[in-house]
């Protein structure tokens, strides 16, 4: 019985918590907020920063950047294939390419916040063989504290997202590609 | 079995017994280097400790916080007193969608409650889409580590389960392709997946949402694609804010694997419409360690793995060794709280050495609660007779001067003729196993120090006024 087991929970939790302590408030610890330092740390995580000379060099920077990608999905062109909330599953599994809108990069970590409103499908992002997120520089902040702070919420789903998918289950050797995308390229404008 | 059986069978391979030791002491210098890098990391495991310690000490008005946010998200939410109930809520969602393929990404709370091979008994079976997950389900092993699950094993092993299961080529060993092989044959069970079931790094009080963290992007690929996500949470996983995640998501990758996060931080409020999520709340003794003032600190665990990675013991004796759900310091300190006779071995499989407790990143006192368990096990009587009965006469020897000096004597003598086979028989001094005794020598200290010439009693000087 679920019920019966929620009272009892809660009742031994109330009974045996210890006495009230002070909840911290988190300082923001500032930090380098800087284009350099989220390229530099986000190649180490086997990313790749591209810098765009504005929005309008989005087309051939893919073009040249992926060459051979033939069903493509984005909010910010006409891509191949049209996705949203209800594409069925067989069709996301062949996109190649998703190319979508980072709202928030973090210096310090190489991850960029991307909520489900600029995802098309939630799965997008993972499913994608290849990710390429489009992020204006002056979203950049230095740490997670900063990036949470600047969250408005987290909707219904949203993801920091560092670089592509990996693994290192076998024998700690770092492969790229596990399940998700493999491989995430920022275009920074 | 106790600890030290098992680690015996463990370090017959000395070869790989050491590269064990290597591969987990890399990763703890992984750490450090991340770790040396954020010039307030000491500041952020002090705040990760108060912001854990707060949560536990209003932990039910927490929990009635966050349901309420989570149901107004939408969000079923479900209460498990233990194990049994975890796994039966499971298998009722399960039964309800008459689902039959089900993908399930890391979670080591499913582990404890043993939710697979109770799956499989009713009919279902669930596919583990962690890469290593997937390797030791293939092998139908436990995880030895709670972040990388198959450290036990070596590329040629997972070769060998790969030709077995997914047709790789034979004594194909190579991690990139056995990893493409793993990312075919799972992408099917995730296009296919009708329930995912995700474990849960931390759980917001205050938006009723779960935050996952992987690198390899299974959990957000499985939940994503499947009509109903269950999400399965300890009742400790409780953070107060959102931005309280600062402060976690700096620590967690960075100690457990020295990265500076993980590569999918997801955070999941609400289902798409039309979809479902559930999240089971599971206590199964933790209320009890809540209540344990010795011992509640273990509660704050964010399970990263570091305390393993450092620990000399679990190094060279291997996860298996500890024949737990969480093995390592951490699941020495948590395994008596849930069986202690079946695990009364695992706190004295530590040297007290601390380290665990150093790079712990929310500063769980870990090796100061091995010694407590050390002393309720004693006072339980849960431990071996010899060592009962050989830690009662050394504690009257020592306490004694007198005995302790005519003891002394004695062995400076008898170790001079006694056979080594009796002074260093296995059967009763497992300390002299690997080890020689010391060379006895002709005195003690305090022989010596008789014979040397007394100094000359110094006048107390005069004192000087201020």
């Amino acid at each position: 019985m679920s019920s019966a087991s929620r009272t009892r929970i809660l009742l031994a939790a109330q009974a045996n918590k210890p006495a009230e302590t002070l909840l911290p408030t988190v300082p923001d610890f500032g930090g380098e907020a800087t284009a350099e330092r989220f390229s530099a740390v986000l190649a180490g995580i086997g990313g790749t920063v591209v810098w765009l000379d504005g929005l309008g060099q989005l087309g051939s920077t893919l073009q040249q950047l992926f060459p051979e990608a033939r069903n493509t999905a984005s909010p910010l062109f006409a891509g191949t294939v049209p996705v949203d909330a209800g594409t069925p599953t067989e069709v996301l599994a062949d996109i190649d390419l998703a190319v979508l809108t980072g709202e928030i990069g973090v210096a310090e970590n190489g991850a960029i916040w991307l909520p489900e409103a600029n995802m098309l499908h939630r799965a997008l992002p993972t499913i994608t063989q290849h990710l390429a997120l489009v992020l204006d520089h002056r979203r950049i902040v230095a740490t997670m504290h900063q990036a949470y702070a600047q969250l408005p919420g987290t909707g219904g789903y949203g993801t920091f997202v560092a670089g592509p998918s990996k693994t290192a289950d076998i024998e700690q050797s770092l492969v790229i590609g596990a399940h998700g995308a493999r491989s995430l390229v920022v275009l920074l404008y | 079995m106790s600890h030290a059986l098992r680690a015996d069978q463990f370090l017959l391979d000395a070869d790989r017994t050491t590269w064990h030791d290597e591969t987990l002491w890399f990763v703890r210098e992984k750490r450090d280097r991340a770790v040396y890098a954020v010039p307030e990391f000491q500041a952020l495991r002090e705040l990760a400790s108060q912001i854990k310690d707060h949560t536990l000490s209003r932990l039910d008005r927490y929990l009635q916080e966050f349901e309420a946010a989570a149901q107004a998200n939408g969000v079923h939410v479900h209460w498990a007193a233990d194990a049994a109930e975890h796994n039966a809520i499971i298998l009722a969602i399960i039964r309800q969608q008459g689902a039959t393929r089900i993908v399930k990404s890391k979670s080591m709370l499913t582990e404890e409650c043993h939710l697979n091979p109770y799956l499989l008994q009713h009919g279902i079976e669930v596919v583990d889409t962690d890469l290593g997950e997937r390797i030791i389900q293939f092998r139908e092993e436990a995880p030895s580590h709670i972040v990388l699950p198959a450290i036990h094993l070596k590329k040629e092993d997972v070769g060998d389960t790969f030709h077995l299961h997914l047709g790789t080529e034979k004594g194909e060993s190579d991690p990139q392709r056995l990893t493409e092989a793993a990312r075919q044959h799972l992408r099917a069970k995730f296009l296919a997946g009708q329930v995912a079931i995700s474990g849960v790094n931390f759980a917001v009080a205050e938006t009723g949402g779960v935050v996952v963290c992987t690198n390899e992007g299974n959990a957000d690929l499985g939940v994503n694609l499947a009509q109903v996500h269950i999400a399965c949470m300890g009742i400790e996983k409780l953070i107060p804010r959102l931005t309280d995640l600062g402060v976690f998501t700096r620590l967690l990758a960075r100690s457990a694997t020295g990265q500076p996060v993980t590569t999918y931080t997801s955070h999941f409020t609400q289902p798409v419409a039309g979809k479902e999520m559930h999240v089971v709340i599971v206590d199964n003794g933790r209320t009890q360690q809540l209540g344990r003032p010795d011992f509640r600190a273990s509660l704050k665990c964010i399970r990263c793995g570091a305390c393993m990675n450092t620990c000399p013991v679990y190094r060279r004796s291997g996860g298996h060794s500890y024949d737990f759900t969480v093995p390592g310091p951490i699941g020495a300190i948590l395994s008596p709280n849930i069986d202690m006779k079946k695990h009364a071995s695992l706190p004295f499989a530590s040297t007290l050495c601390g380290s665990c407790t150093d790079v712990c990143p929310v500063k769980i006192d870990i090796h100061t609660q091995l010694y407590k368990w050390r002393q309720v096990l004693g006072e339980a009587n849960e431990i071996p007779a010899s060592k009962k009965w050989s830690m009662k006469f050394m504690g009257r020897l020592l306490a004694s001067a007198r005995v302790y000096g005519l003891s002394g004597q004695f062995a400076r003598k008898a170790l001079r003729f006694l056979p080594h086979g009796l002074t260093h028989a296995a059967s009763f001094n497992a300390w002299a196993v690997a080890r020689e005794l010391p060379e006895p020598p002709q005195q003690s200290f305090r022989e010596w120090y008789q014979q040397q010439p007394k100094p000359v009693p110094q006048p107390p000087q005069p004192q000087v006024p201020a």
